[in-house]
């Protein structure tokens, strides 16, 4: 639709964010895969070695899969947030599809979290050493869980450039939200949630993006295909923050170039 | 009305927008709850208040109008960037803008790929664009700049690029504000003659700009905004014309040359720059003859009528001041003031009229101005056109090594 029009104006500002990004940086784009490794490594000696709570084979495997969920999740949102604001002289100057600016900074992650799993992948079936027809089902699910980041960037974007604390309050929620979300433990494996079936619930139904991170790591951790009704969920949730995201944005971008 | 424009034609149609000034800019959450129901504190100012205008393909118009008079909200509508409250304003076919130095810029690619940025903000695709970059680089001049990151152009280096972008790509309809002024001579000249070349091509062109120089060189079309409507939409010479009334009523006169209040016992109605053929204009190059016409109306009688002209230069420093006394004047009179060689070199200059009446002559109050402007000059610089022959010859003697 609206991406594919204006492919080499998306792929422009693709190349932009990550040319701000990295310029002087002598890793560059590399920065992004170190993130959710340091975490892996971090979490993996607290939570297996130290607290032992964690009694699952292949532990870190486990954690870096749902970790690469959430990290791109998180800072797609946190960069989407600010995209506006920061592009004003080009909001107010040009016109173009506003969607571009927090699409393509979303999209950035989105490179690097396939990156993520390219490098994952060829580790997960060697530690498994079968092949699962189950994991075709990780491309239906990726698609899904970008459009529901894409649709949040959006609302996030559009919002944070009518009210500017929406990214202080996302920064400051996102944290308390990581630890809710099942990463460093299935939910049924929590202690706390033993005979308490609707703590179980909540945490996983409660919480929309930890069924896209119990999904894949179903698929990659596991290789076993997510339940039907998981599936549509996802469905659900990413068609849903995608067209609603984006409803919300036209309807608060209208105005942007006076407002920035 | 539903009519959608042909490709290079603007219509706008009853184009009303209101800004609201808020008085801090940025809203934050406890502002939106605390405030809920009080309603916020704003006045609103009226840029665009029911503007029609139509423009044809290929017709080249000039926007002119005081600060805050809405020119640039007008070309931000036309552009498509702010919505209108009401009515419509439409340009069919492509359209590139320059509304801001460095707008559309990525500041740490190089000039070369911002041109593929650029291009791709305004709907191009990359063949299209491809084909059309050697063009852009040659024209910019940029030289080996053009593979350097932007964030270290000067403003003149982003205009050329900028212009060379705009001017390049085969739009339909070209936006353009207030920013050729930032160019060097040479270089504006290059771009007027590009623009034309663009016209003749079937382009339309809105230029929004102070210099009544520019405007003349490229429009054939004037439309003046004040108060966010047209006041007035004709041809250049009148329009200029009726720009610089609008700005003799306010600022661009000194503070102590502003009339004073009340109504006048005389008045400068009309004021006018004729050039040797009686045509007004108001470009001239050094050493043109120029005649200064101006009608003097006086509400009765006066007795010792006093008439006071200045030129000043662009910084607002006296070239020239000079005044005659008119005798006893009754009605309507047309005063002239003729200058056989404008010795002046290349730039902006205002050229201040004013009348007295009875009182002591001394100061007289200035209530009229105009704006001349001297094309570039070769061979020297400043404000007076004293430009002699240089020569060189052998000692002879003592005296006269280089006369």
């Amino acid at each position: 639709m609206l991406v594919l029009r204006h492919r080499f104006l998306f792929e422009q500002l693709v190349r932009r964010e990550l040319r701000q990004k990295y310029k002087g940086s002598a890793l560059g784009v590399l920065w992004y895969l170190v993130n959710p490794l340091v975490l892996m490594g971090a979490y993996a000696l607290v939570f297996s070695v130290l607290l032992r709570v964690a009694d699952i084979p292949d532990y870190p495997l486990f954690l870096l899969v749902g970790l690469i969920v959430w990290v791109f999740f998180a800072q797609a949102l946190l960069a989407a947030a600010p995209s506006l604001v920061g592009n004003a002289a080009l909001v107010r100057k040009v016109r173009f599809p506003r969607e571009a600016i927090p699409a393509s900074v979303a999209a950035v992650q989105m490179v690097t979290f396939l990156v993520m799993l390219v490098i994952a992948l060829p580790v997960v079936l060697a530690v498994r050493g079968t092949f699962e027809p189950a994991l075709l089902l990780l491309v239906p699910v990726v698609a899904l869980l970008f459009c529901f980041v894409l649709g949040l960037s959006l609302a996030v974007s559009v919002l944070h450039a009518h009210y500017r604390d929406v990214e202080p309050v996302l920064a400051a929620g996102l944290l308390p939200w990581f630890f809710v979300t099942p990463i460093f433990l299935r939910v049924e494996d929590i202690p706390g949630v033993v005979e308490r079936e609707w703590l179980a619930n909540l945490l996983q139904w409660g919480n929309p993006i930890a069924p896209f991170v119990d999904a894949v790591r179903q698929l990659l951790y596991a290789g076993t295909a997510p339940p039907v009704g998981q599936l549509a969920y996802l469905a659900a949730a990413g068609v849903l923050a995608l067209v609603g995201g984006l409803l919300l944005f036209r309807r608060m971008a209208r105005d942007l170039a006076v407002m920035l | 009305m539903s009519r959608a424009p042909a490709p290079g034609e603007i219509v706008l149609d009853r184009a009303s927008r209101a800004f609201r000034v808020r008085r801090d800019r940025s809203r934050t959450l406890k502002e939106l709850f605390v405030r809920r129901g009080h309603g916020a504190i704003h006045d609103s100012v009226q840029a665009l208040n029911g503007v029609s205008l139509q423009i044809a393909p290929g017709e080249a118009v000039g926007l002119v109008g005081r600060n805050g008079a809405g020119k640039s909200s007008t070309l931000a509508c036309l552009a498509g960037i702010i919505p209108l409250d009401s009515g419509s304003a439409r340009c069919g076919g492509r359209m590139v803008t320059l509304l801001e130095l460095g707008a559309g810029f990525g500041p740490d690619f190089s000039g070369r790929e911002n041109i593929y940025l650029n291009g791709a903000l305004h709907g191009f695709g990359r063949e299209e664009i491809e084909q059309r970059v050697e063009e852009i680089v040659a024209f910019s001049e940029l030289g080996e700049f053009i593979d350097l990151p932007v964030k270290i152009y000067s403003s003149g280096m982003f205009l050329r690029l900028g212009f060379a972008i705009a001017a390049h790509l085969e739009a339909d309809v070209m936006l353009i504000d207030e920013i050729l002024a930032v160019g060097d001579e040479s270089f504006q000249r290059k771009c007027f003659a590009r623009i034309s070349e663009r016209m003749r091509a079937g382009a339309t062109l809105v230029l929004v700009s102070h210099d009544p120089g520019a405007i003349e060189r490229v429009c054939r079309r004037v439309v003046v905004i004040d108060a966010g409507e047209v006041s007035f939409d004709g041809p250049v010479a009148e329009g200029l014309l009726h720009y610089h009334r609008l700005l003799g009523a306010e600022e661009g006169v000194p503070a102590d040359l502003r009339p004073a209040v009340g109504a006048p016992a005389l008045e400068i109605s009309e004021l006018e720059l004729l050039d040797a053929d009686g045509n007004v204009r108001h470009v001239y190059d050094s050493g043109e003859a120029l005649t200064v016409r101006m009608r003097l109306n006086v509400r009765d009688s006066i007795r010792h009528a006093a008439v006071a002209l200045e030129v000043r230069s662009e910084r607002g420093e006296l070239c020239f001041r000079g005044e005659t006394t008119l005798g006893e004047v009754t009605g309507a009179v047309e005063v002239s003031f003729e200058v056989a060689r404008l010795a002046l070199l290349g730039g902006s200059y205002d050229v201040v009229v004013g009348a007295g009446g009875d009182e002591a002559p001394g100061r007289r109050q200035m209530d009229r101005i105009a704006q001349l402007t001297i094309g570039a000059s070769e061979g020297g610089e400043g404000i007076a056109d004293l430009r002699g022959r240089w020569s060189v010859a052998p000692r002879t003697s003592r005296q006269g090594a280089l006369r």
